[in-house]
């Protein structure tokens, strides 16, 4: 259950961005989750339904979107896509060893957040 | 309503901190092991059996995660030079901000390898760079020759893999072939150890591994 820890992570990153942004409020927040990260989508839902309590993002919507693994082999180079619930086997040389290149990252894409129209959004450095 | 682009990982802080927590670690040249597997499978006692016989050349320092008590910190004081208990309340696994306040309470120069004992569960640890270099996974014999194929991640995050509890092996019925099978499709990176911490068999190949990795990082931070 490491979606609590997880959850908490996310609205930590929002309301960051809420900060930066001058945001009121936060509508719909899209994630992408690399299924090498275990996670339940209901459980975190879940999660991040309570993480949100008495936050600029109480009452946003989570929409989550599960990426497959990609991974290169590190014996013989090939690239390939593994059914990570049952076998991680290079389908060219037969080892069991990749470096894993995507889904085992946990990104926020787009967010939908109510801002002041007043505030002059300026390019963030960080950005 | 506007729609704000970002690409940010939900994953930077506890990535930036485990970095930092592999700098230090690195810094002081030591070899930071993290050893995970389910609660009841012997890390505790492999631990018990490994630090004294890796010698008074070789100090150890343990940071040991448990939701409650100070059980094996209290097993675990005698032997290593320095024992820190996190207690992770609800948390199901060590998070590397914990890790990291547990390396402020240590002295790393003084030691030769420390052990990150984690909480025992065999899903959310898998997900956590705490900083360390190495990954131990154990399985013991009591729970069954199944789980290699039903806890994928962990075992294929392996940098090796112990079977405990082999003195077990005559009274319970366990085909460590399964095992050795799934693993093939999982890990075959991993060396895979067959031991008992409490009868002795096996623990000179973990012991050499143990030693082995030590001086090829010794060799590396060189």
């Amino acid at each position: 259950m490491h979606e609590m820890a997880i959850a908490s992570e996310i609205v930590d990153c929002l309301l960051d961005i809420a900060g930066r942004y001058k945001a009121a409020r936060i509508g719909e927040v899209e994630v992408e989750i690399g299924r090498m990260r275990q996670v339940v989508p209901e459980a975190l839902e879940m999660a991040f339904s309570a993480a949100v309590v008495g936050t600029v993002a109480e009452g946003a919507t989570l929409k989550l979107r599960e990426i497959d693994v990609s991974a290169v082999c590190n014996d013989c180079g090939a690239a390939y896509s593994p059914d990570i619930d049952v076998s991680f086997m290079c389908p060219s040389c037969g080892h069991a060893n990749p470096r894993i290149t995507a889904g085992d990252d946990i990104v926020l894409r787009n967010i939908t957040c109510d801002v002041d129209e007043e505030y002059r959004y300026e390019a963030d450095p960080r950005d | 309503m506007k729609q704000i682009h970002v690409i940010e990982s939900v994953l930077k802080a506890a990535e930036t901190a485990a970095g930092e927590n592999r700098r230090l670690l690195d810094q002081a040249g030591l070899l930071a092991i993290n050893l995970m597997s389910a609660p009841g499978s012997g890390k505790t006692t492999l631990l018990e059996n490994t630090i004294p016989a890796l010698g008074p050349d070789c100090p150890c320092a343990v940071l040991v995660g448990d939701l409650q008590t100070t059980r094996d910190a209290e097993r675990l004081g005698p032997l290593a030079v320095e024992t820190v208990q996190i207690n992770t309340g609800k948390g199901c696994h060590l998070t590397p901000g914990q890790v990291a306040e547990g390396l402020r309470r240590l002295d790393l120069s003084r030691f030769a390898f420390l052990f990150i004992e984690n909480v025992g569960n065999m899903v959310c640890p898998a997900a956590f760079d705490l900083g360390e270099h190495l990954r131990v996974v154990l399985l013991s014999i009591p729970e069954g020759d199944d789980k290699v194929a039903k806890y994928p991640t962990l075992f294929q995050k392996a940098d090796v893999v112990l079977l405990t509890k082999v003195d077990l092996l005559d009274i319970l019925d366990f085909d460590v072939s399964r095992v050795r099978q799934d693993l093939s499709r999982l890990n075959t990176r991993a060396p895979f150890f067959e031991i008992s911490s409490k009868r002795g068999d096996g623990m000179d190949r973990w012991l050499a591994w143990l030693n082995d990795r030590r001086q090829a990082r010794s060799k590396a931070s060189r």
